[in-house]
C-alpha cells in the first residue's frame, strides 16, 4: 500500500518518506493551502523520486476551456503520475487530445460506489479518491470489487463544502469591517468547529477535526487498497506521523505504538464506522 | 421555433395536476427510491402512472428524479425500479450518476436523460463528454453568467436547462456535504438538512450566516428565449399547491406574453409583484448578470416571511346560484377585498359578502382551515377545481 501527502508548504526535504506528492495546481485546484505553478510543477518532475500528482480539481468555465486544454498538454508533456480532477472537462480534454496523462477521479463527495468507479475505469481514468462520507466497509467493497485503482484519504482536515461565493469577504462587507479570507465558526448546535477558508476562486469550509484514520490502515491494506492519502493542513507534526506511518506500513501494520501514540490525532475517524442517513420520517 | 419549457416541481400527484393545470409544459417529480428529496412526499409507481396519464392527456411531460449520489447498496433494486419508471411512462430522468446515466440510455433508448444539476456542469467540454454518452439535456450549474450560458449553448447540440427561480444552494450542488458533516443527514442521498441556513458563530461570539437569498428571473425570461435555452426550471418539490399555483402561473402568462410581444414594464411589474407575495425570502439574479456578492447572502440572521395571503381553493362554481364554493386555508372576513385567479390566468378581485360554512351557516368570518365554505360571487369567468382565493385588502 502506497502513501501519498499532501504538503501544505514547499518543504521537500521528507519526501523520501513517501511513494508520492500531491502539488495543487495554481489557478487550477481549490480545497488547498499550497499551489504550484506549472513550471514549478515541471522542475519537481524532473528532480524527485517519487510520484507526482497534480490537483486540477476546481470546477471549470466556459472562457478557461482553451487554458484548461494547455495546461493539460503541458502536465503531460512533463510526466506527471496522474491528475486528480472534479470536472468532467478534465477527461473530455484527455479524450479529445489523446492525453496519455493518468486520471484520478476526485469529485469529492461523489466517489461512493464500485460501479460508477468502474464506469470511469472504462472511460480511461486510472484512479479514485474515495468519498470521505462513505463507511469503511463501503470503502472495502469498492476496494475489493472496482478494477479502479482507489485511493483512500486517511489523515485529514476534511474539506466539507465548496462554493463559488466569496463567502468571508462578503461576510466583512455586509458588517462594514475588514478581515482576512479565513474564519473559525461554530456550529451551535454540535459545538463542532469549521474553518471557512476563501480562496482565488470561492469558499472552503473544513470540519475542524483531524480525521484519524491510523486505526484502520490494516483493514485497508488487508482489502488490498493501494493508496492512501495524508494531507498536512491543520495536522499537528505531520513529517513525524508521515515517518511512522511509512514504518508502520512496511512493518505490515502490526505495530501497537504506532496506533497508541497516534492517538493523540483525536479520536475523529470521519464515517468510517458512521453512516449516514437520508430518511428522517 | 420551438417554445422554450416550464418545467415545474411536483411533491405529489395533487400539486403535479395543480401545476400542469397552470401552466406547467412539464413536472419533475421524485419516486420513493433515489430522489434527492428523500423527505418529501414522493410518489408511488402507481402515482407515477396517474401523473404520467394525466400529464400525457394534456400533452405534457413528467421528468423523474433519480439523481442521488449511489452507494454500493443504493445499486440494488435500482434496474427493477427504472424498469417500474419506464412502464408507468415517465418522459426523462433526472440523474447525476453517469454509470445509472449508461444504463439507462442502454437499456431504455427511448427515454430521455437529463444530467442533474447535482453536477454542476458550468462548461462546454463538460456537457461534450456527456453528450457522447447520449444525454439528452444538461440542467446547467446555478452559478453561470448570462454570456457563459450563452456561450455554452453556442457551442453544445443537446438541450439546455436553467433554474430560474426558488431557492439556491450556496456552496455548488453536489459539492457540499455540510450536512453529512452537522446533522448525520446525507445531503447527496436525498437528506440535505440545508446546513448553510443554520447560524454558526464567529470566534467574537457573533452570528455568521451564509444562506442565499432566492432565485427569481422573471426579468430575464425574454433573455432565456432569446439565448436559446431549452427549458425553464422552477424550484421546489416541498412548496404548496398556493406556491406553485402563483408562481407557475405568473411564468406562465410572462413566458406567453414574450412569445405574443405584449410583456410590457408595467406586466412585468404587476408578475414580479405577484411573485413577491409568494416569496418568504428576498430574491435575486444571483450570477446571471453579475458575481454573486453580499447582497445575495444574508449573513446576520433573517426573519422568514409567514405568507398568509392564500386564503381558500375552490372547489366548484355555481353559474346559476352564483355561489362559490372552496377550502378555507386562512383566516378572512366579509368585507375584505380577495382576489379569485383560475389556473386559466383570469384574475378576478372582489368584495366577500354573503358567506357561509358548510355545518355552521351564515357567518361573517371564515376562520377554520380546511373546512368548506360558499360565497357569492356574480361573474361569468370559467372557474374551474383548483382555483385560487388570495387577500388583497382586509377591510
Amino acid at each position: 500500500m502506497k502513501m501519498i501527502v499532501e504538503p501544505s508548504c514547499k518543504n521537500f526535504s521528507y519526501l523520501s518518506y513517501c511513494d508520492g506528492v500531491i502539488l495543487p495546481l495554481e489557478g487550477y485546484a481549490v480545497e488547498s493551502v499550497c499551489y504550484y505553478t506549472i513550471e514549478e510543477i515541471e522542475a519537481i518532475c524532473l528532480e524527485k523520486n517519487c510520484q507526482v500528482f497534480v490537483k486540477v480539481n476546481r470546477n471549470f468555465f466556459p472562457e478557461e476551456m482553451d487554458s484548461l486544454r494547455v495546461v493539460l498538454k503541458r502536465l503531460d508533456s512533463c510526466g506527471v503520475h496522474g491528475v486528480f480532477f472534479y470536472d468532467l472537462a478534465v477527461l473530455q480534454i484527455k479524450r479529445e487530445e489523446h492525453l496519455s496523462l493518468s486520471l484520478v477521479w476526485n469529485q469529492t463527495h461523489m466517489v461512493n460506489n464500485y460501479r460508477t468507479c468502474d464506469y470511469y475505469f472504462d472511460k480511461g481514468v486510472s484512479y479514485a479518491l474515495l468519498g470521505k462520507e462513505i463507511t469503511l466497509e463501503e470503502i472495502i467493497e469498492i476496494i475489493q470489487k472496482s478494477k479502479i485503482c482507489c485511493m483512500v484519504e486517511v489523515v485529514s482536515l476534511p474539506s466539507v463544502a465548496y462554493s463559488k461565493r466569496k463567502l468571508v469577504t462578503h461576510y466583512y462587507q455586509d458588517l462594514g469591517e475588514s478581515g482576512s479570507h479565513e474564519l473559525k465558526v461554530k456550529e451551535k448546535i454540535t459545538g463542532d468547529f469549521y474553518d471557512v477558508v476563501e480562496d482565488d476562486f470561492g469558499t472552503c469550509f473544513y470540519f475542524d477535526k483531524i480525521t484519524n484514520g491510523t486505526t484502520v490502515l490494516k483493514d485497508l491494506m488487508d482489502a488490498g487498497c493501494e493508496y492512501i492519502v495524508l494531507r498536512e493542513y491543520g495536522v499537528p507534526s505531520f513529517w513525524e506521523l508521515v515517518m511512522d506511518t511509512k514504518k508502520y506500513l512496511d512493518g505490515g501494520c502490526v505495530s501497537k505504538e504506532y496506533i497508541k501514540k497516534y492517538q493523540k490525532l483525536g479520536d475523529s475517524t470521519n464515517f468510517f464506522f458512521k453512516k449516514t442517513i437520508y430518511k428522517v420520517k | 421555433m420551438r417554445k422554450i419549457e416550464l418545467l415545474s416541481p411536483a411533491g405529489d400527484l395533487e400539486r403535479l395536476k395543480v401545476t400542469l393545470l397552470y401552466g406547467a409544459d412539464a413536472v419533475y417529480i421524485g419516486g420513493e427510491q433515489y430522489s434527492l428529496r428523500a423527505n418529501a412526499n414522493n410518489f408511488s409507481i402507481e402515482e407515477i402512472r396517474e401523473g404520467c396519464s394525466f400529464a400525457h392527456q394534456l400533452g405534457k411531460k413528467v421528468h423523474l428524479t433519480l439523481n442521488i449520489v449511489f452507494h454500493n447498496e443504493d445499486m440494488d433494486g435500482v434496474w427493477e425500479y427504472i424498469q417500474d419508471v419506464v412502464d408507468a411512462g415517465i418522459d426523462a430522468f433526472i440523474v447525476s450518476d453517469p454509470f445509472i446515466i449508461s444504463y439507462i440510455k442502454k437499456k431504455h433508448p427511448q427515454v430521455e436523460v437529463h444530467l442533474s444539476t447535482q453536477n454542476s456542469t458550468s462548461n462546454y467540454e463538460a456537457i461534450h463528454f456527456f453528450e457522447e454518452e447520449g444525454v439528452n439535456r444538461v440542467v446547467l450549474a446555478r452559478e453561470l453568467s448570462k454570456k457563459q450560458i450563452e456561450e455554452i449553448i453556442e457551442k453544445v447540440s443537446c438541450d439546455i436547462e436553467v433554474f430560474i427561480h426558488g431557492a439556491m444552494c450556496t456552496c455548488f450542488s453536489g459539492r457540499c456535504a455540510l450536512s453529512n458533516y452537522v446533522t448525520n443527514r446525507d445531503a447527496n442521498r436525498g437528506g440535505c438538512a440545508q446546513v448553510c441556513r443554520f447560524s454558526f458563530e464567529n470566534s467574537d461570539k457573533k452570528d455568521f450566516t451564509f444562506a442565499t437569498k432566492d432565485m427569481n428571473m422573471a426579468s430575464y425570461i425574454s433573455d432565456l428565449i432569446a439565448m436559446g435555452v431549452r427549458s425553464l426550471k422552477v424550484e421546489g418539490r416541498m412548496r404548496s399547491l398556493y406556491y406553485l399555483a402563483v408562481v407557475i402561473g405568473t411564468y406562465r402568462a410572462i413566458i406567453d406574453d414574450v412569445y405574443h410581444h405584449s410583456l410590457t414594464d408595467e406586466k412585468l411589474k404587476i408578475y414580479q409583484e405577484r411573485l413577491d407575495r409568494v416569496a418568504n425570502r428576498e430574491t435575486s439574479s444571483h450570477f446571471f448578470m453579475k458575481e454573486a456578492d453580499y447582497t445575495d447572502q444574508y449573513y446576520s440572521g433573517r426573519s422568514e416571511v409567514s405568507n398568509q395571503d392564500y386564503l381558500g381553493q375552490v372547489i366548484s362554481y355555481d353559474k346559476i346560484q352564483k355561489r362559490l364554493t372552496f377550502y378555507e386555508r386562512n383566516y378572512f372576513e366579509e368585507g375584505d377585498t380577495i382576489e379569485l385567479f383560475t389556473p386559466g390566468g383570469e384574475h378576478l378581485e372582489f368584495v366577500v359578502s354573503n358567506l357561509y360554512h358548510e355545518k355552521e351557516g351564515e357567518v361573517t368570518v371564515a376562520r377554520h382551515p380546511d373546512d368548506i365554505y360558499s360565497l357569492f360571487l356574480d361573474t361569468t369567468i370559467e372557474i374551474p377545481e383548483y382555483s385560487m382565493l388570495k387577500i388583497i385588502k382586509r377591510h
